[in-house]
């Protein structure tokens, strides 16, 4: 299928990678399909896109590319919803804020967006424990070593490539 | 708004689907259940105002473009590894 994007154009994406989002972004719970998009460059911010309207799209990443101590337990309601079966089937991303000043990039680990991978069911989960922050600076955590093109991150299984 | 006063143990009934119940009341603290159908999402009302908030300013991605915003990534690991010749 072809979306059109504010920020990629026309793009075509496989309509088995859209992920529908149950109970939406907070604050944009009327877009409920979204697709995550990858540059093949090798750099690890995504976007997670909305399909129903191409100017609304957050850039996320994969949190435990952040040596921060992250352990977010997801609600058996979340669990439910998005008929997670095993641990190994979640997709994790926290959306980030980028701002003009480039050295106040921030991570929001209190409200990751989780999504099913087999199913591609997500949503936007509120943590109830672990206190984490909704505004984690970037700058002041180390960076896994971890290359960011690795096949093995789960996100990859449903993402699109952007190329150039 | 409608206001209902009720004791501990009390419920509410909002339509078919949400019944709001008063588990405790101490001193300055209520303690609230709510069931509803799976699709309506429940939040504390200031924790939502900050991730809505939050996801409003991050939407905008800084009003940087495909280019910049990996620009802002390498910036972000230059910065890191200034920092880190520092120590």
């Amino acid at each position: 299928m072809k979306i059109k994007t504010g920020r990629f154009g026309e793009i075509e994406v496989d309509s088995s990678r859209v992920i529908e989002m149950r109970g939406g972004i907070l604050g944009f719970e009327h877009l409920k399909r979204f697709v995550l998009l990858v540059h093949r460059e090798n750099h690890p911010f995504m976007w997670f896109q909305a399909v129903d309207d191409g100017n609304v799209a957050f850039v996320v990443v994969n949190p435990f590319l952040f040596q921060v101590p992250y352990e977010p337990e997801i609600s058996d309601d979340a669990v439910e919803r998005l008929s997670i079966e095993s641990e190994k089937d979640v997709v994790l991303l926290v959306i980030v804020t980028i701002r003009k000043d480039p050295f106040r990039v921030t991570a929001n680990l209190r409200a990751p967006v989780v999504v099913n991978g087999k199913t591609r069911e997500g949503m936007q989960v509120v943590l109830e424990w672990g206190d984490y922050p909704v505004q984690l600076s970037l700058v002041d955590v180390p960076v896994q070593e971890t290359p960011a093109a690795d096949p093995d991150r789960r996100e990859m299984k449903i993402s699109t490539s952007l190329g150039g | 708004m409608l206001v209902l006063t009720r004791k501990s143990g009390d419920g509410i009934r909002i339509g078919d689907g949400i019944l709001v119940t008063v588990l405790e009341v101490r001193g300055k603290q209520v303690k609230i259940g709510i069931t509803a159908p799976q699709d309506l999402a429940v939040h504390r009302d200031e924790v939502y105002r900050m991730i809505r908030d939050q996801n409003e300013m991050a939407s905008g991605a800084g009003g940087l473009d495909v280019g910049g915003v990996k620009d802002a990534w390498l910036k972000l690991i230059e910065e890191k590894g200034s920092k880190k010749d520092e120590d």
